[in-house]
């Protein structure tokens, strides 16, 4: 179904009645799953994901490949059939998850301190329940609370949000808005980019843009997704504070 | 090397080429094969080369991935560490060669070198069969070290095996470089740095500064895939030199 | 499972050093390439790459098939990649490697999904037949920079490439065979080209075109796809070290910079190869607009 992107320039308001620097309701829990080392369920508008953290453990397979001997970190993404609009199924060895899986299995590497974790293995499973936009973006912040979950030492919350632009490629005007934390619907119409940001201030760790646009229009969306990033991170922050919260009074009374 | 034969695989050593050997036994080296009574096949493509004084002859080749031999003074990476061994490879992708941790100079129990993963180590092969691992050590008959050991800091350039042979012929009587590579001694007149070639193509250098290392590198591994005479060789340095 | 040998921690730390004072260890400067040659094979549709060591070949073939019930108006465009033991020992045949998938995804986000080929023109008749463009990307010597070498390869094939006339009369089809009308070219609509930024130092020193010793030592790398008119085809920066957003942004500049040059390569090389093909101007008495 083509979404209609001109009623956008009349209202300023989108299909769904946000504006263009709103998110959706973000939603996130933290120890979900009891039998998980680390495990989280978080919800971006309609994308709802569970994240189980399984390890550090001892290394799967015959580990002597390599000199390095930090941790590993893998990634295995699960998308349920009646995630989406329509009921279809992915492999496992279907291409564009392999490389979500690498994209998230890099980028945390980078903010964990896998070094602590000499010859093992860390291995994020993300189930995904529903399919709403924003899928990477969303598996990220799940991995993120759920890494914190299994108590794993990492440098900063990885946070990640979308943004697009209101122009197509086709389209050459100038008035174009930046548009934060898409839906499925305007993803599919618009460009768009996963951004996601670690470490301090406007500090990218992962950027992906697979839809074709000017050069020029680029500015605005990261600057857009880096404000996205922040409000998402404070969240993220206000979830794990709430979560710590509500289990340190556990052990109190 | 007045005459140079040219051998294929499978074509038989001329005669005449044997050197004459008082005892009446001959040596052969890498590349050939005594199939007997007297015909000395070539097993790989190459140039003859013949020594009269001690009545061996062996073939020159550049290709293949160069195998250990005993005595070989060649340069280490360490793998991983095992409880008395080191786990070295010597060209990627082939098994490890070991390292004993006691082999060094002035090692014992308790004073053995901490490498680790990553490292490389200047050594010699001590055992070198078909059947079983290789041995280095990094220690002499004598118990010295004898410039064997760690490498520490310094570049690895990577060459074949053939050139970094003869960067290791050393010079004749009258000074003249055997291997026809003269880059290494005309850079040790004007700059100092420190050098360290292993037969299994692999050249370190280690000088004050990056630049020069550099230089040296580049001179070496562009000399070696361009096949470059004694001539280009000096023009090379001197302009290399000059430039910095 | 093989891989590609680590290297020693000497060359790790003399790289970076070496980097800190701007030097590369082939002596170019930090945003240069390695020498780059393209060729073209006897055939059309064949071109061969190589940047420093590092050799990718594709070759584009065509045939009729029939279209996909949804996409009735499309040809079909597919992109494969192989990568065997002759590139480098690392890589094994049959067993999909990380290297493989990333070169693959790139290629069909820059090529593919930015709709670089017009897969409208190669529909012959709706719903029945249409052509199938299949381009197979080998990769024959591996020394750092794949997915720069392997994009400028199928870019330069699918120009280089000309597909069999058709005519339709009604409901009947005919495919004349080279001998008989001048094949056609593909309707390219736009050529994107990917640049890879490999960065050090937590993202303070960035390099262009790094080699397989260079790869293995960096910490993170973007790869960009754009075009010479400045659209941005494809953005990916697979985690690694963190950068700043700024530095993205003028990254896309050098980006661009870069693929103006290749734009211009492929464009001379084409005309190169092409006048050399036109041997007294034969081709021009071939052209299927002619009377006959």
């Amino acid at each position: 179904m083509p979404l209609d992107t001109s009623t956008y320039s009349l209202a300023h308001l989108r299909v769904d009645g946000r504006r263009w620097n709103e998110l959706r309701r973000v939603h996130g829990q933290i120890s979900t799953q009891a039998a998980a080392d680390g495990s989280s369920y978080f919800e971006m508008g309609n994308t709802k994901i569970i994240c189980t953290i399984a390890g550090p453990q001892e290394q799967r397979r015959g580990g002597n490949s390599g000199q390095s001997h930090d941790a590993k970190v893998e990634v295995e993404i699960g998308i349920a059939g009646f995630s989406g609009v329509d009921r279809k199924r992915r492999g496992r060895n279907d291409k564009r998850i392999q490389e979500m899986q690498h994209a998230i299995a890099s980028a945390f590497t980078h903010t964990l301190f896998t070094h602590l974790y000499p010859h093992s293995t860390i291995t994020i499973h993300l189930h995904v329940l529903s399919q709403d936009g924003a899928l990477l973006a969303a598996c990220i912040n799940a991995a993120t609370l759920a890494l914190i979950d299994a108590g794993i030492p990492m440098s900063d919350y990885t946070a990640a949000c979308t943004t697009g632009s209101t122009a197509s490629y086709a389209s050459n005007d100038e008035a174009a808005d930046p548009l934060l934390d898409l839906n499925s619907m305007e993803e599919q119409e618009l460009p768009f980019l996963t951004l996601g940001t670690s470490g301090g201030d406007d500090q990218v760790s992962l950027l992906i843009m697979e839809t074709r646009v000017q050069a020029t229009r680029l500015e605005a969306m990261v600057s857009v997704g880096l404000d996205g990033c922040r409000q998402i991170r404070s969240l993220l922050d206000g979830i794990v504070r709430a979560h710590g919260k509500k289990v340190l009074e556990a052990r109190v009374t | 090397m007045a005459t140079m034969t040219t051998l294929l695989p499978g074509e038989d050593v001329p005669s005449s080429q044997f050197p004459k050997s008082k005892k009446g036994t001959l040596t052969l080296g890498p590349g050939l094969r005594h199939v007997p009574p007297s015909t000395i096949l070539a097993t790989t493509a190459g140039s003859l080369q013949v020594d009269h004084k001690k009545s061996a002859l062996w073939l020159e080749f550049e290709n293949g991935r160069y195998q250990p031999a005993v005595g070989d003074l060649v340069i280490a990476q360490v793998h991983h560490t095992g409880s008395d061994h080191f786990f070295c490879s010597l060209t990627p992708h082939t098994p490890h060669a070991l390292l004993g941790q006691l082999a060094f100079e002035g090692a014992s129990k308790k004073t053995r070198p901490n490498l680790k993963s990553g490292d490389i180590v200047y050594g010699r092969i001590t055992k070198a069969s078909k059947w079983e691992d290789t041995e280095l050590e990094c220690i002499n008959p004598s118990g010295k070290a004898d410039g064997m050991g760690q490498l520490k800091e310094g570049m690895l350039f990577h060459v074949s095996h053939a050139f970094a042979r003869r960067l290791m012929m050393g010079t004749d009587k009258s000074g003249h470089s055997k291997g026809a590579v003269v880059i290494l001694e005309e850079m040790g007149e004007k700059i100092r740095f420190e050098v360290a070639v292993g037969r299994n193509g692999k050249v370190w250098i280690n000088s004050s500064s990056v630049k020069e290392t550099v230089m040296i590198g580049r001179l070496l591994t562009t000399a070696d895939e361009e096949h470059w005479d004694v001539e280009q060789q000096k023009k090379a340095v001197k302009k290399a030199l000059q430039d910095a | 499972m093989p891989r590609e040998a680590d290297p020693s921690t000497n060359e790790q730390a003399f790289l970076l050093s070496a980097l800190r004072e701007n030097i590369r260890l082939d002596g170019r400067a930090l945003d240069a390439y390695r020498p780059i040659s393209l060729s073209f094979g006897e055939d059309y549709g064949t071109a061969d790459v190589r940047i420093g060591k590092t050799r990718v070949r594709a070759t584009i073939s065509a045939d009729v098939v029939t279209p996909f019930v949804d996409r009735k108006f499309d040809g079909v465009f597919t992109i494969s990649t192989e990568l065997s033991p002759m590139a480098s020992p690392a890589f094994e045949v049959g067993r999909q490697d990380q290297t493989e998938i990333l070169l693959s995804r790139i290629l069909e986000k820059t090529v593919r999904r930015s709709g670089a080929l017009d897969t409208e023109s190669l529909c012959i008749v709706a719903g029945q037949k249409c052509f199938h463009i299949r381009a197979d990307i080998h990769v024959m010597d591996h020394d750092g920079n794949l997915v720069d070498a392997s994009c400028l390869a199928l870019i330069a094939a699918l120009l280089h490439f000309r597909r069999p006339d058709v005519e339709i009369k009604g409901e009947e089809v005919t495919v004349f065979s080279v001998r008989e009308r001048e094949p056609v070219k593909l309707a390219m609509q736009h050529q994107p080209f990917c640049v890879t930024t490999s960065c050090y130092e937590e993202g303070t020193i960035l390099l262009h075109d790094a080699t397989l010793l260079e790869e293995q030592c960096r910490e993170g790398d973007v790869l960009i796809s754009m075009n010479k008119f400045g659209e941005i085809c494809q953005i990916a920066k697979y985690g690694g070290a963190p950068m700043d957003g700024l530095s993205i942004l003028t990254c896309t500049n050098t980006v661009l910079e870069r693929v103006k040059i290749f734009d211009q390569l492929v464009k001379d090389r084409i005309a190169e190869d092409e006048k050399r093909r036109d041997v007294g101007g034969l081709i021009a008495e071939l052209s299927a607009e002619n009377d006959r």
